[in-house]
């Protein structure tokens, strides 16, 4: 009993060994190089560890699966070379002094030529840093816009503003469904999105019941937050864009505590798993933005993804199809705008790259041509803003139902989105 | 608010004030037999989690099974902490708690080495719950954590106050060198008090599991509200971890659901800053620990 469970083990082997395990953890994150002459660098700088991870990790696979492609095919010809890509990625674990320090690195260090953000709040952290080197930034989320930010773009994915085309496509095709209750994480990545949904209720004839619920980030128990929204006998629950870490908990709730009626999220990371924590019947019919790429939907014409079917047969292959994210494919989208900008540039300088991306005003966003827009929401047309999904999981499994077009909501219904972005104080004049 | 929204509210009430209760006492026992303020008992919370990630939702073990081998398990992990790091650092308070900050870094990493950094699923054991009247529902899972810690907590007070090893740890608890003198082993007990404070912990990470979504960082939240419950409780006393638990649960619940969660948190480190003020040993006080 004296040397119960350690009798092999003595105190300095056990420190050594806890070091090691430690050590162990600080270089594990993923490295991807090949062998080549010539390599062009980009940097991934995103939460690749903690709640916000789900953003981050799959988004690094992805990308694992594209300069794989990129490379076998002999990589992309930049002026008279070809360059290998390689990712170099760092864990900001979605903290701005992390974030900064990880730019920093990235630039000085390791020379990249290009930095992918998953953005919100690291991106204060980092913006000095691109102003001081010039370097060029991408963000998940165009909320990060300002007039100052002339060195980041949000070229895929356009949130919070794509999620009005779940709440119209709703409008439209469940008529019946009058009243709502929205809850999200009182953060930077909820607030101007509970904005946005708002601004969709109210432009869907939607009535929202009570004041948006904002709950703090560090929650861990749901039930409260439900039953405060059940109290309210809403037609439907809209989960605003919380994390995966939040959906499942509030959507297993909301199952547990008799919610008959519609759900609506941003994302619904992982549903199989929710599916099985609920039930099939329960999930019928939640509406979210993100689709799976087997969805024969993404082979239409418009869609500018390269082998979206391809693309997730390959990410469920290596990393397993359970581990599939809303990111699993924005990050590369957006090396093929960024690949496409570069080899039209003839260099990989990130200001030529820039002009060369936005040259004409319109790009080729991964769902269809899109514009380079944003100048009244975010004061700088930095955003690539064309049609998103909308997606419904049906029979147990995500299904695209019509694509629709974000600026024909805005071009309708813009006075709303201001008003209630204004109201959240999350205008680009009103962020500190 | 509504009689049914009030009745639910009391319900969730209960739900949290359990685990929180499992948590706080475990780690009240460490403080007060050992004198360390163990920083890792988030993680052995969460190391009880992971364990039912393993064998309920890896392996396809009996969930209960599963709940049982998180408590001996984290509860082994407590006696290795005893042995490695609180033993050597025995007469060094402040080493011991720095000590403790190292191995939740490890037992983090080795989490997420193990498991990698994503969310776990674990299923629930069963979907059925209780319906009372009004719709009040408290589902079997849930319920759960509440037996169990009803069990658990009123064992362990029968364990100290009626048997000869639960008089030594009480001994120890209140004067550790006059419990030596009258020949009891100050490792035995410190052994004991680890074993039994990790394993409370671990049970409550292993019975919220299906609950909340594992994270090999999801013992942070849970030791700053530990640690607000002690204080208000009374740092050292077990009564009053327990009341601080039901007090917090309580107050917490009802401000999430009547105003939002931020607010709660402002309330909850309210309560215990009044408590500080009015009366510094907390609820309970110095007198009434282990």
């Amino acid at each position: 009993m004296t040397k119960f469970a350690i009798s092999a083990l003595n105190r300095r082997q056990f420190l050594s060994t806890t070091a090691a395990a430690t050590i162990m953890a600080g270089v594990s994150v993923p490295k991807f190089a090949f062998g080549a002459d010539k390599v062009v660098k980009i940097g991934f700088l995103a939460p690749l560890t903690g709640a916000v991870a789900a953003w981050g990790k799959p988004g690094l696979d992805g990308c694992q699966i594209w300069a794989d492609w990129v490379n076998e095919a002999g990589g992309i010809k930049i002026g008279e070379d070809s360059y290998k890509v390689e990712f170099v990625p760092y864990d900001d674990e979605y903290d701005p002094g992390k974030a900064r320090t990880g730019a920093v690195k990235l630039i000085k260090e390791d020379g990249v030529q290009f930095i992918m953000m998953l953005g919100g709040d690291p991106w204060p952290g980092v913006f000095p840093v691109s102003q001081k080197e010039n370097m060029l930034f991408s963000t998940l989320l165009p909320s990060d816009l300002s007039p100052e930010t002339t060195r980041l773009v949000a070229p895929c994915e356009v949130h919070p503003i794509y999620n009005v085309t779940g709440v119209e496509w709703l409008a439209e095709n469940k008529p019946d469904l009058k009243t709502a209750v929205i809850c999200a994480q009182d953060d930077s990545l909820g607030k101007p999105s509970v904005a946005t949904y708002l601004a969709a209720f109210e432009a869907a004839g939607i009535k929202v019941l009570g004041d948006p619920i904002f709950f703090d980030p560090a929650t861990t128990d749901f039930a409260p937050i439900m039953s405060k929204m059940l109290a309210v006998k809403p037609d439907i629950i809209c989960l605003d864009t919380c994390y995966a870490d939040y959906v499942h908990p509030l959507t297993e709730q909301a199952f547990q505590q008799g919610f008959k009626g519609q759900m609506i999220s941003c994302t619904a990371d992982f549903y199989p798993k929710m599916i099985e924590k609920t039930s099939k019947e329960f999930m019928e019919g939640f509406i979210f933005q993100f689709p799976d790429f087997d969805d024969p939907k993404l082979n239409e014409p418009h869609v500018n993804f390269k082998r979206p079917n391809e693309f997730y047969a390959e990410f469920a292959k290596r990393f397993g199809a359970d581990q599939w994210s809303a990111v699993s494919w924005e990050y590369a989208s957006i090396m093929d705008l960024w690949s496409d900008a570069a080899q039209k540039a003839g260099t990989t300088d990130p200001g030529a790259v820039l002009k060369a991306m936005q040259e004409g005003g319109k790009g080729k966003q991964a769902f269809g041509e899109a514009v380079w827009w944003g100048k009244e929401l975010f004061g700088i047309d930095n955003a690539l803003v064309g049609v998103w999904p909308v997606v419904v999981i049906q029979d147990g499994k995500a299904k695209i139902q019509q694509f629709k077009s974000i600026p024909a909501w805005w071009d309708k219904h813009k006075a709303l989105m201001i008003k209630h972005m204004e109201a959240l104080k999350q205008m680009y004049y009103q962020r500190a | 608010m509504t009689v049914e929204l009030l009745l639910q509210t009391i319900v969730n009430a209960t739900y949290a004030a359990s685990y929180m209760a499992l948590i706080a006492v475990g780690l009240v026992l460490i403080f007060g037999v050992m004198g360390v303020i163990n920083f890792a008992h988030g993680e052995l919370y969460m190391a009880g989690a992971y364990t039912v990630v393993a064998l309920y939702a890896g392996f396809g073990v009996s969930f209960f099974v599963a709940v049982a081998a998180g408590l001996v398990f984290v509860g082994v992990l407590g006696l290795i902490m005893e042995y490695a790091l609180f033993r050597p650092l025995r007469d060094n308070p402040l080493g011991g708690l720095i000590a403790s900050i190292g191995f939740l870094l490890i037992l983090q990493t080795i989490a997420v080495l193990g498991f990698g950094v994503q969310m776990e699923h674990v299923p629930p054991a069963t979907q059925e719950k209780i319906v009372f009247a009004n719709g009040v529902v408290l589902t079997y899972q849930r319920a759960y954590v509440i037996v169990a810690t009803v069990v658990l907590l009123g064992a362990l007070w029968l364990f100290l106050r009626k048997s000869k090893f639960g008089w030594a740890l009480r001994a120890c608890a209140q004067d550790r060198e006059a419990a030596q003198l009258q020949g009891m082993s100050i490792n035995h007990t410190a052994r004991l008090a680890m074993f039994i404070g990790a394993g409370l912990a671990g049970v409550a990470g292993a019975l919220t599991a299906p609950l909340v979504s594992p994270t090999p960082y999801m013992g942070h939240s849970v030791i700053i509200t530990a640690f607000i419950i002690i204080i208000v409780g009374g740092i050292g006393s077990l009564e009053g971890a327990v009341l601080a638990a039901i007090l917090y649960a309580f107050v917490y619940t009802f401000v999430t659901t009547i105003y939002d969660g931020t607010l709660a948190n402002i309330v909850g480190l309210l309560l215990m800053l009044i408590v500080l003020i009015v009366k510094p040993t907390g609820l309970f006080g110095a007198k009434e620990r282990a």
